[in-house]
């Protein structure tokens, strides 16, 4: 009974996180928006070259000129970011690539959400197992035990007060 | 000669510095008359503190423009209320308005606690004195707001026209007194981390704090998004700028603080990680100040950009080395009796949202700064812009909008399969039936038929508790559905505050989902008289309109906007071309309906051919954000209105035979 929830939300990560790589991959014929906001526009916008709404912009005109040149070549989306990103430089690309140092980028938000979930789901299975093993809490005189930290400095402040 | 703003703010460093060590050898010597004198000098830094802003608001308002920042920010035409927010529009006054607000808030915990929380007092006024100390130094030492000329200007270089915008009256405020408040419950942690009562008093004396905080920066985050959105002219509200983000982390560790600390107050649990969430928080608020401030990393937002760099980085450090340092000094004192009923249970969907919302925090971070580590690293520049972010949130932040949906329906402790059918089945059978409807519809963006339907089964979820709620009042009390629907939120705010907040959340995701995938876009030129489709209207180019002011020539496009064939609507985007700053801006202009904005933007006029070249926009659903904002607000108002709570008994307490365990 208790895989039950921890599977499904191995599987929700999984789907998710699956789902969001197939996505990075651009494997599929690239549109000329899809390239667009594939580019950052390099006016001092700090938009992508689709949202760039200087319509005298002296960057992104010209980029959209150059990404349909590069479209009507019969380039995929991973060889025409290669040539915007080999003749402006990396920073040209809206996005890290993924490869390299570059996959840090995008893996380290998943890593640390899946290990924090399995984290989370680990911890839940030990709280969850602490309780049978505990006595029941109605009734019968309390076990004698170790005083708690806290109880040590009410015992303490006590004894300074009474001091 | 000295003027009065100087010497307050000298005096303010003083009496701060003297607040900390009073406070602190106090506390330490347990001598009332220095805490008291030490309470006394934090209510002068207050004071001193509206010195120096009267004085620097009357400086901004008579223009005197010998004083560099007035020159700097503001003219002799730019009008009174600009002239007033010019306060916070450069670096200097937006420190000493920060400033301000801290010192503000400083007084008012004060006075909320003359007769509580004595023993945790004196650090909560060190902590937020040390706060002022550092804004102080910048203050007196670093951008001193009063600094003169050589010379006095005719005239001032004006305001920056992008802040010349309502929402920037209201916004650096808002944001503000979010990031401010969350010193409020940092400063409180970090007295009981110092003092060692790490029971529940320090968590219930912050709880409105941190709610109000929340709000804040809900309403700061929404009105940067407004402004954004109507002064950009690019046809979107949110474009993961590093400013953006900066605001945006904080709020995200901060509703997961909200939702964490109710299983303290109700369990006695998860203390270190509430501990590690108020830390967080206020090191986020701090760090997204330095982000504006710094200029480390370019952003279009970073308007006042200066050298304060290393030396909020060097605050940063030291706070978080002290934060931190007391938390590994106190973990033995905050070890709980961590122990769960059943693995399924509102507190481990908690556990889940809180693991979401820090990780959708840890995205925003890591995207923010990854620029700065690549180039560190490989030595290569990069740009982490809006597709990385959306890639990257849009999963999470749609499991995140799942556990809205699961919390309220899995009850406290332990959820029986049986109960978890009976709440969940419903809500998920309606979100399901609504997916598919979509698609019938014609619906096939992956995104959206996921996103839509989580959201219609969250709603549906919160719609079934209040009906249950409703019911159950009606069946014991015998109330009218109004009556009771109104009694039943007034008897527990905290909860039926909570789900009205969950609905703006869910109609903001609706506004993100509707405008990221369905925005549709045009540009084109036209001459007088054309006419073009655009959506369901036709758009019909009217002409051109011109204006002059003594501060702004106006550019004005007229754009008729029909419906069937009936105007229904006259728009008129601008160009606007500010004379001071000679920098020309774009106004852009609306006709918002629920379902879709029209959102028009002039690009440019060609004087010789009368030719105007327009963009415009169908923004689905962006209506849903503002109102979903209002709806939070709404929410968040409820939950924090004070009075009529009763003492709350802790909801695992002993129950006397006969009892019901109510969820909350």
């Amino acid at each position: 009974m208790r895989s039950r929830p921890s599977l499904a939300v191995f599987f929700l990560i999984g789907l998710l996180a699956g789902g969001a790589w197939v996505s990075l991959t651009g494997a599929i014929k690239p549109s000329f928006q899809e390239l667009e906001e594939s580019l950052t526009c390099q006016c001092g916008c700090g938009l992508t070259v689709h949202s760039c709404n200087h319509l005298q912009c002296g960057s992104a005109i010209p980029l959209r000129a150059e990404i349909r040149e590069q479209m009507d070549l019969g380039k995929s989306k991973t060889q025409i970011l290669a040539y915007f990103a080999n003749k402006y430089g990396e920073k040209i690309l809206s996005s890290p690539t993924t490869s390299g140092f570059n996959l840090t980028a995008w893996v380290m938000p998943f890593a640390l959400v899946s290990l924090g979930g399995i984290f989370v789901v680990l911890t839940l299975i030990r709280w969850s197992s602490r309780r049978p093993a505990r006595p029941p809490s109605e009734g019968g005189a309390p076990l004698p035990h170790e005083p708690s930290p806290y109880e040590k400095i009410l015992e303490r402040e006590l004894k300074d007060f009474e001091d | 000669m000295i003027d009065i703003g100087s010497l307050a703010l000298a005096l303010g460093l003083v009496l701060a510095a003297y607040a900390v060590v009073m406070s602190l050898v106090g506390a330490l010597r347990r001598r009332r008359d220095l805490v008291a004198s030490a309470e006394h000098a934090a209510y002068a830094v207050w004071g001193l503190t509206v010195i120096a802003v009267a004085y620097l608001l009357q400086l901004l308002v008579t223009h005197d423009f010998n004083v560099e920042y007035v020159a700097a920010y503001s003219s002799s035409t730019l009008p009174l209320n600009y002239t007033i927010t010019a306060l916070w529009g450069g670096q200097q006054g937006s420190l000493l308005f920060w400033l301000l607000i801290l010192t503000s808030i400083t007084s008012v915990v004060l006075l909320q606690n003359r007769e509580r929380n004595r023993d945790l007092m004196p650090y909560v006024t060190a902590v937020l004195m040390i706060v002022s100390v550092f804004f102080l130094l910048m203050l007196n030492f670093i951008t001193p707001p009063f600094q003169r000329l050589a010379f006095t200007p005719a005239e001032g270089r004006d305001l920056n026209p992008l802040l010349q915008n309502y929402w920037m009256q209201i916004h650096p405020p808002s944001l503000y007194l979010g990031y401010v408040g969350c010193a409020v419950p940092f400063a409180f942690a970090m007295a009981a981390l110092i003092t060692g009562k790490l029971g529940d008093v320090w968590i219930r004396t912050t709880r409105r704090w941190t709610l109000f905080a929340w709000f804040f920066l809900t309403l700061g985050n929404l009105f940067g998004a407004e402004w954004a959105y109507l002064v950009l002219g690019w046809g979107g509200y949110w474009a993961w700028d590093p400013v953006e983000n900066a605001a945006f982390m904080p709020w995200l560790t901060c509703t997961a603080l909200l939702h964490s600390v109710m299983i303290q107050e109700k369990k006695n649990m998860l203390k270190v990680w509430n501990m590690v969430l108020v830390i967080l928080t206020f090191l986020l608020t701090i760090f997204g100040t330095f982000l504006t401030r710094s200029g480390v990393i370019s952003s279009v937002h970073s308007f006042t950009q200066s050298g304060l760099g290393p030396f909020f980085i060097g605050f940063l450090a030291l706070m978080s080395a002290l934060s931190i340092g007391l938390l590994v000094w106190r973990l033995p004192l905050l070890k709980s009796e961590n122990e769960l009923d059943s693995l399924i249970s509102r507190e481990s969907t908690f556990l889940f949202n809180n693991l979401v919302l820090v990780g959708i925090a840890f995205a925003v971070f890591w995207g923010t700064v990854f620029p700065v580590i690549s180039e560190a690293v490989r030595g290569v520049k990069i740009t982490v812009g809006p597709p990385f972010f959306n890639k990257v949130n849009a999963p999470l932040g749609l499991i995140l909008l799942f556990l809205t949906g699961v919390g309220p329906l899995i009850a406290w402790r332990r959820a029986g399969w049986k109960s978890i059918q009976r709440n969940l089945l419903p809500p998920l059978a309606v979100g399901f039936v609504s997916g598919v409807v979509m698609v019938g519809a014609g619906m096939r963006s992956y995104w959206a038929l996921i996103a839509f339907p989580t959201g219609i089964f969250v709603l549906t979820g919160i719609v079934m508790e209040y009906y249950r709620g409703v019911r159950a009042r009606q069946a014991v009390v015998g109330e009218n559905p109004l009556r009771a629907l109104f009694r039943l939120i007034a008897k527990n705010r905290r909860r039926y505050g909570g789900y009205i907040i969950h609905v703006g959340v869910v109609m903001a995701f609706f506004a993100i989902t509707g405008t990221s995938i369905f925005k549709q876009e045009k540009q084109i030129t036209v001459s007088v008289g054309q006419s073009f489709p655009m959506g369901s209207y036709t758009l019909r180019y009217e002409g051109i309109e011109q204006q002059s002011t003594p501060h702004i020539d106006y550019l004005r496009a007229k754009v008729a906007v029909l419906e069937n064939g009936k105007q229904v609507d006259l728009l008129k985007p601008e160009k606007r071309f500010y004379k001071k700053p000679q920098q020309p801006t774009t106004e852009v202009a609306i006709r918002s309906t629920l379902g879709a904005d029209l959102y028009t933007v002039l690009g440019s006029f060609d004087q010789d051919t009368k030719l105007a070249t327009l963009q415009v926009y169908i923004n689905p659903l962006v209506s849903f954000l503002w109102y979903g904002g209002l709806v939070m607000a709404l929410g968040t108002a409820i939950v924090i209105w004070p009075g009529g709570v009763k003492s709350r008994e802790p909801a695992y307490a002993p129950r006397r035979a006969g009892e019901r365990v109510v969820a909350d």
